[in-house]
């Protein structure tokens, strides 16, 4: 085990740093954060002025090297934008979007597994038509549009909920019901499939013949073997999130988490603090990746994950 | 029964009362388009941080709604005592909320602080001919500059004035302290900043007690908060909106949009085919129409009506397709592709006015090649000196309300985004930014954009109004600075 | 009854062709079928657009900006969908739109599919280091956030519709590798493939023969339904404004053009909104069917699934 461990976590560093000199490199070619920091009437002495300020007039390579060093330290250096250290400004928007994604995922979570199994009960039943129809819905529309519907209808012309931005519980239910209605339809999709394929199973027909109740079966059996690709599909819609996917949904409701603080890094041509964004997703996916691969290895030893 | 009601009696006063202290009268919410990143007043150029600072921090020149140029934490105009020396004499007993006193000392701390390189201030530009400050006495300071600088008093009102021995404290960027009509009172990181206001200023108490501002980047979010109750105040609101919200009102900004036209490029080198360009072009259907009217047109300049050095003598261009039609065809240059760049999303409708200005043209016989970039490729493109494009979109903003600013990025060859290469303009333009007697530099201006417009260097096009929404209870004049002051705001409950 | 229909060799009537009995097994699952209708109609809107759309989709007329829908108070039928802030038609927009969505969602799908089916092939097929070294990489890239390198290269390169395609294929590929290649792998445990390969047939020729038909019915529904995750991913793209750049159509791009204007003119953003959810819908039902109809597995199981429910209903009856 610890081996195993030992050697993934290896390979996730890689992985991390491969991650990190593709953005380094890419944020060095976008463009001159300079030029959209100062006022647009400013000359161009005064721009030189400031980039040499910055220090971004050093070349590439001596770039490159100082880069490398301060990796060791953690040290992403201030943010072009916020001007105050990157690093800082990424656990302050990093909590906001853990809070969004914790919120979805498991919202749908507490909505398909429920659904899924009830659909499962009656294969080819009219709930299961309409559980799966309805995930496929879930599935079809995209997840900015839904959120602007939601806005329009719960928000401007119910006033039940805020229209934008963070604030009391009141604020995360709108983002949360955008983010959770894919991921709902998946994780539904994917316990309903797994539950039909279980309850086939010999040794459930044997456990109902000796007389077990069926809600024993049910939940003693079937559902724990689907726990598996259940929990992997869990851990890549979480990653999803991470990945950017919170983007969309942070952008219609003014949610102020990474995703959004990307975005404006990227217009803001700020490479230290696009850098740091990265470096810190990049981390958080190996983890949970390792993460997931450690508890399917308890859920399951028969399990190779070579 | 009687016990039951006397209950739910109760309990409803109480929940009045509950709803009513959150919001009394007199407290306000206003919406920005951004969170700011620092509220250390002097290092960034950042809208969000101005919307909040500028009710706690103060300048030693202020403006009028209207934009005229008068003192503010000074006592009077600033006397200039040589080509490089500006007088300036103090109000005295104010002090900044923490009792630091106001006097030369905070004067002197926060011109050094805020040109000195180590800070990285983004407003260097707007003080970069400043050289330092000299106390004289308690209430008299001498700010000098590196060469004979007319435009000083206006600096001085864009430069906020901080407390010497606070400014160094770490909490100097998230708990600022001022000499303003407001007191920060709380920083809610990505929620909101809420400002209260202060009992003891210089100039009387403020009518609104606290201000809450929200971060929204939505202009549509904006507005639905708006319709929706949530806020008393919005920015940019769109011409398309007026009829909706519960109140509105509308004033001259300080944004110019202008197509600056190359002088030196194969297809935009005839002055005709220049003159031509400008003629085709229906500026007051854009104003109409694109804008809902909520825009002049310009007077032949890029210089803000407001600003000093504007050139009243100049009349609009001309809209004749007509002869616009017939000066292309003596030059010869029907059908010659002219390329006209732009960026989408920046500013007010850029988009659609790139694309109706490149309708115009294609209406009079050239042949309009539309490039929109990303706007890092854009700004390359804008300040890109050996390859000026033919035509390129820009919304000119002037905050220091002087003809300099406009003048050296759109008229001086060689400068931030001009496409021309006359050198004596350039010269002039040098020669007025250092003339200290006004009427001499008004003429010069006068002359150099009454050359540009003969010339047809530029296709100003308007002078944009900034729309606000408001709340039926929001009872506000806005400014042409578009400076969000609070203490000029009131409600009317 | 549904027996023989299911299984038609088993009946020993006049063999049909192949596609009629498809079509009749289309016909039967009814979500399927309308989603199959709904694809051919797109299709059909797609191609014949410049026929269809009443107007040029980017005309503008500023004297009827934002005029609702026909059937509401101050629309007509002239603009049966309302139109937008510059005055162009949204039923020609939407119309056009699909042309964006489809162009995208098909020439990823071949691009990120055919890199990625080369790919897995090769890791499958050498194994070994060159196994490793391709699974590393699909690692890396999918370690990758997703839509910030997306973000990234789009601000690099400038955005619009070849940046698009390269773009969203560049970040899809993965999972085409990793099925296929996964695959190859158990395809060629079985024991004919090892006999073919012991007794040294080319190894094209075991591609070709042995391993490639295994792929097509998997790739043919992975394929679908990425084609639906690109045409969500392409609104998404040009919603944020890093996709489809004005003045082509696209209905992510609709969508962000509407949503400033969303309060007073919902229809702006419903439309396009609607589009995107019935195309996806429509394909996923399909996806659905072609995926139980391919996979003789599901067969079985939609099969015994029927019968089931025919029984339990008959037992309902009989009470």
């Amino acid at each position: 085990m610890i081996r195993f461990l030992l050697r993934r976590i290896g390979q996730g560093l890689l992985v991390v740093l491969g991650v990190t000199m593709v953005v380094f490199v890419a944020t060095r070619l976008v463009g001159n954060p300079v030029q959209v920091m100062l006022p647009l009437s400013s000359t161009d002495q005064e721009r030189a002025a400031f980039t040499h300020t910055l220090g971004l007039d050093k070349p590439i390579a001596q770039q490159f090297v100082e880069f490398i060093g301060n990796l060791a330290t953690l040290n992403f250096g201030d943010s072009l934008w916020q001007r105050r250290p990157a690093l800082a400004v990424v656990f302050q928007h990093l909590p906001l979007t853990l809070e969004l994604i914790a919120c979805g995922l498991g919202l749908a979570i507490l909505l398909a597994v429920p659904l899924g199994a009830f659909a499962a009960l009656r294969p080819g039943g009219i709930a299961d038509r309409f559980a799966t129809f309805g995930g496929l819905l879930g599935l079809s529309i995209p997840q900015f549009w839904l959120g602007l519907m939601l806005i329009v209808f719960f928000a401007v012309r119910l006033h039940w909920l805020p229209t934008s931005g963070i604030g009391g519980p009141s604020h995360i239910i709108l983002p949360a019901i955008t983010m959770a209605l894919p991921s709902m339809a998946r994780l539904m999709m994917m316990v309903r499939s797994s539950v039909i394929d279980e309850l086939n199973q010999q040794y459930i027909r044997t456990a109902r013949a000796k007389g077990l109740h069926f809600t024993q079966v049910l939940f003693g059996h079937a559902m724990r073997n689907a726990l598996v690709p259940f929990l992997t599909l869990a851990g890549w819609e979480f990653i999803n999130g991470m990945a950017g996917y919170t983007v969309v949904v942070e952008s219609v409701f003014a949610w102020p988490g990474l995703g959004f603080t990307a975005l404006k890094a990227i217009d803001h041509n700020d490479l230290y603090l696009l850098q740091a964004i990265v470096f810190t997703v990049a981390i958080i996916i190996v983890i949970v990746n390792i993460a997931m691969d450690v508890v399917y290895k308890a859920i399951d030893p028969r399990i190779n994950l070579a | 029964m009687k016990l039951l009601s006397l209950i739910s009696g109760v309990a409803l006063a109480a929940m009045t009362v509950f709803a009513t202290a959150a919001a009394s009268a007199g407290d306000i919410t206003i919406a920005i388009g951004s969170e700011p990143s620092t509220l250390d007043p002097q290092v960034r150029d950042d809208g969000g941080e101005r919307a909040v600072n500028d009710n706690i921090y103060e300048t030693l020149m202020a403006r009028t709604p209207d934009a005229k140029l008068v003192p503010g934490l000074a006592a009077a105009d600033p006397v200039q005592k040589d080509g490089t020396t500006w007088e300036f004499k103090l109000r005295p007993n104010i002090k900044f909320t923490n009792g630091e006193p106001f006097n030369a000392d905070a004067v002197v701390a926060s011109v050094t602080r805020i040109i000195d390189p180590t800070l990285k201030s983004e407003q260097i530009s707007y003080f970069g001919t400043i050289t330092g400050a000299k106390k004289v006495d308690d209430l008299t300071v001498d700010i000098t500059t590196n060469g004979p600088d007319p435009i000083l008093p206006a600096r001085m009102y864009w430069m906020k004035m901080v407390p010497p021995k606070y400014v160094s404290d770490p909490n100097f960027a998230s708990h600022p302290i001022g000499t303003g009509p407001y007191l920060f009172d709380s920083w809610s990181r990505g929620e909101s900043i809420v400002i209260k206001a202060n009992p003891n200023y210089w100039g009387g108490a403020p009518s609104i007690g606290q201000v809450t501002y929200k971060f929204i980047g939505e202009s549509g979010t904006r507005l639905s908060g708006l319709m929706a109750g949530e806020l008393d105040l919005i920015t940019n609101l769109l011409p398309e909106f007026t009829k909706q919200v519960p109140k509105f009102a509308a004033v001259q900004g300080l944004e110019t949009s202008v197509i600056v036209l190359s002088t030196e490029n194969p297809s935009t080198k005839d002055p005709r085919v220049r003159e031509a360009m400008n003629l085709a072009i229906d500026r007051d259907a854009l104003a109409k129409d694109l804008f809902g009217g909520y825009a002049k047109v310009t007077q032949g300049q890029l210089v803000n009506p407001k600003a000093f050095g504007f050139n009243t003598a100049l009349k609009p261009y001309a809209y004749d397709p007509d002869k616009a039609k017939a000066l292309i065809k003596e030059a010869g240059a029907e059908g010659a592709t002219v390329t006209l760049q732009g960026e989408s999303g920046r500013w007010l409708k850029d988009r659609e006015t790139i694309e109706a200005v490149a309708a115009y043209w294609t209406a009079i016989g050239l042949k309009v090649d539309v490039q929109i970039s990303e706007f890092g490729e854009y700004l390359n493109r804008l300040f890109d000196k050996a390859h000026r494009p033919d035509a390129i979109f820009v919304a000119n903003s002037d905050e220091l309300l002087d003809a300099d600013r406009a003048v050296t990025s759109g008229y001086e060859s060689g400068a931030s985004f001009a496409s021309n290469n006359d050198q004596d303009m350039a010269a002039e333009s040098k020669a007025a930014r250092t003339e200290t007697d006004p009427t001499k530099r008004a003429a010069m201006y006068a002359d150099i954009t009454k050359k540009a417009y003969d010339g047809n260097y530029l296709a100003p096009l308007l002078n944009e109004e900034d729309i606000y929404g408001m709340s039926a209870r929001l009872d506000w004049t806005p400014r042409v600075d578009s400076k969000l002051i609070v203490k000029e705001m009131k409600t009317t409950d | 009854m549904t027996a023989a229909n299911i299984l038609p060799a088993e009946t020993g009537a006049t063999p049909r062709s192949k596609w009629w009995v498809l079509a009749e097994e289309l016909w039967r699952d009814k979500a399927g079928f309308i989603g199959f209708v709904v694809i051919v109609l797109l299709l059909i809107m797609a191609i014949f657009a410049p026929l269809l759309a009443p107007y040029d989709p980017a005309v503008q007329s500023i004297l009827t900006r934002l005029k609702p829908p026909a059937w509401l108070d101050g629309g007509d039928w002239a603009h049966p969908f309302g139109t937008d802030q510059l005055g162009r038609d949204i039923l020609s927009r939407v119309i056009y739109g699909a042309r964006a969505s489809l162009l995208v969602g098909v020439s990823v799908v071949a691009f990120a599919g055919t890199l990625g089916v080369l790919l897995g092939l090769f890791a499958g097929y050498k194994g070994g280091r060159i196994d490793l070294f391709i699974m590393r990489a699909v690692d890396v890239q999918v370690a990758f956030p997703g839509l910030l390198l997306i973000i990234l290269i789009v601000s690099v390169v400038g955005p619009g519709l070849v940046t698009t395609i390269v773009v969203l294929a560049l970040t899809n590929w993965m999972v085409y590798a990793r099925v296929i290649r996964g695959i190859v792998l158990s395809v060629r445990q079985t024991a004919y493939v090892e006999a073919a390969e012991m007794i040294g047939t080319k190894p094209s020729r075991v591609i070709f023969r042995h391993i490639l038909p295994n792929l097509t019915s998997p790739l043919l529904t992975l394929g679908i339904l990425e084609f639906t995750n690109i045409v969500l991913a392409e609104a998404a793209m040009s919603f944020l404004g890093l996709g489809i750049q004005p003045p082509a159509t696209s209905w992510g791009l609709d969508i962000a053009n509407g949503k400033d204007y969303l309060f007073v003119a919902w229809w702006l953003v419903a439309f396009p909104g609607l589009s995107i959810s019935i195309t996806v819908l429509a394909i996923n039902l399909f996806a659905n069917w072609l995926r139980v109809t391919t996979d003789p597995q599901e067969r079985e199981k939609r099969f015994a699934r029927a019968k089931a429910a025919e029984r339990r209903r008959h037992r309902g009856e009989g009470r």
